[in-house]
């Protein structure tokens, strides 16, 4: 981690001392993002303006807690984090502002469970395409994901 | 209240007696043969009777349900795709959303290609739609719109199943096994009639 953020900086001070802050700023991003893996990402793509929701695996093999608090894609207006749940014969979504992934742990963006939902498409995509979508987290640090676009039928 | 609860207990007993009994909830004796008035993708006006001949399933959603519903639609896709082709053809699955002022015949219609062709969607006016839902005892609700216009529907989870005649047969919920869902839509399709 040490030597991770070393090198940010050594490659930054080239660029002059200026960019110092920045680079230190960058330094920790990139150090973080290493203790965070996302795997499985996956977007499940429905017809025309149908929403589509998003599936993936997040692992936290940091130290500290980390907060996810939302999402945005190039390809849609907007992204927000929601939770499917039933009760009593009901199905139910609400839209829910932060998610927390303590040290070591492991959370899943699975089908009738939490999921991303991808509104209004502004790229056209279709199965088999890639969709770039950014994680957004609370300490401002931002993780690019590669999502396989997929049909539901596959999930 | 007590009645469905008596009917409920009926159902329960009779299933113990019947070598026909479901392994998902049996609702032979509690729920009304398929009946309704509501508008298909073609903008049409249908009525229940117009999908006998073929057993037919029946769920409840809307398609900016990103989730829940297609996965759904997507797991009753699996099962119906491991049919043999005989037993695919008596099968059928009705779509009927709850949000008709989004799902117009032409939405319903690409939304329920993407599935196969046993999908089928309809919806209605608000009236025809209460009408349906009443009739199986299950809810809707809109929730509240967001500064883009955009709103969730909170809808039932259950998929209700009838025979080719239009009698209630049985109903699954995300509760019951995969592979009890699976066998009882097999055998409800593999009927003869
Ligand atoms: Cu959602």
């Amino acid at each position: 981690m040490a030597s991770n953020v070393f090198d940010v900086l050594n490659n930054r001070a080239c660029r002059g001392l200026a960019l110092g802050a920045l680079a230190l700023m960058l330094g920790t991003g990139v150090a973080q993002a290493s203790t965070l893996e996302v795997s499985n990402a996956r977007l499940s793509l429905l017809p025309g303006n149908t929403p589509g929701a998003g599936y993936f695996e997040l692992a936290n093999s940091g130290e500290e807690t980390v907060t996810l608090v939302g999402a945005e894609s190039p390809a849609f207006e907007s992204v927000e984090m929601h939770v499917s749940s039933e009760h009593e014969g009901m199905a139910h979504m609400h839209a829910i502002e932060s998610l927390d992934i303590a040290p070591g742990e492991r959370i899943e963006f699975a089908p009738k469970g939490h999921h991303l939902m991808f509104m209004r498409r502004i790229e056209a995509l279709s199965e088999g395409d890639k969709a770039e979508v950014v994680l957004e987290f609370s300490d401002e640090q931002r993780l690019p994901v590669t999502f396989d676009v997929v049909s539901p039928a596959s999930l | 209240m007590y009645k469905l609860l008596f009917a409920g207990l009926a159902s329960f007993v009779l299933a113990g007696c019947s070598d026909q009994s479901w392994r998902t909830t049996d609702i032979g004796d509690i729920m009304p043969p398929l009946d309704f008035t509501l508008t298909n993708e073609e903008g049409e006006t249908v009525h229940g009777e117009d999908y006998r001949g073929k057993a037919t399933l029946v769920y409840f959603g809307y398609t900016f349900c990103p989730d829940v519903c297609p996965i759904t639609l997507s797991r009753l896709g699996d099962t119906i795709r491991d049919l043999d082709d005989e037993t695919r053809d008596n099968i059928q699955v009705l779509f009927i959303s709850v949000d008709p002022s989004r799902d117009t015949p032409e939405v319903l219609k690409r939304y329920t290609d993407a599935f196969g062709p046993e999908f089928i969607g309809l919806s209605g006016e608000q009236a025809e739609i209460d009408a349906v839902t009443n009739r199986y005892r299950i809810a809707y609700e809109y929730g509240e719109e967001n500064e883009n216009g955009d709103y969730l529907v909170t809808h039932s989870s259950a998929v209700f199943a009838f025979d080719r005649e239009g009698q209630a047969q049985f109903l699954m919920r995300d509760s019951h096994p995969v592979s009890d869902a699976e066998a009882d839509i097999k055998r409800l399709a593999s009927q003869g009639g």
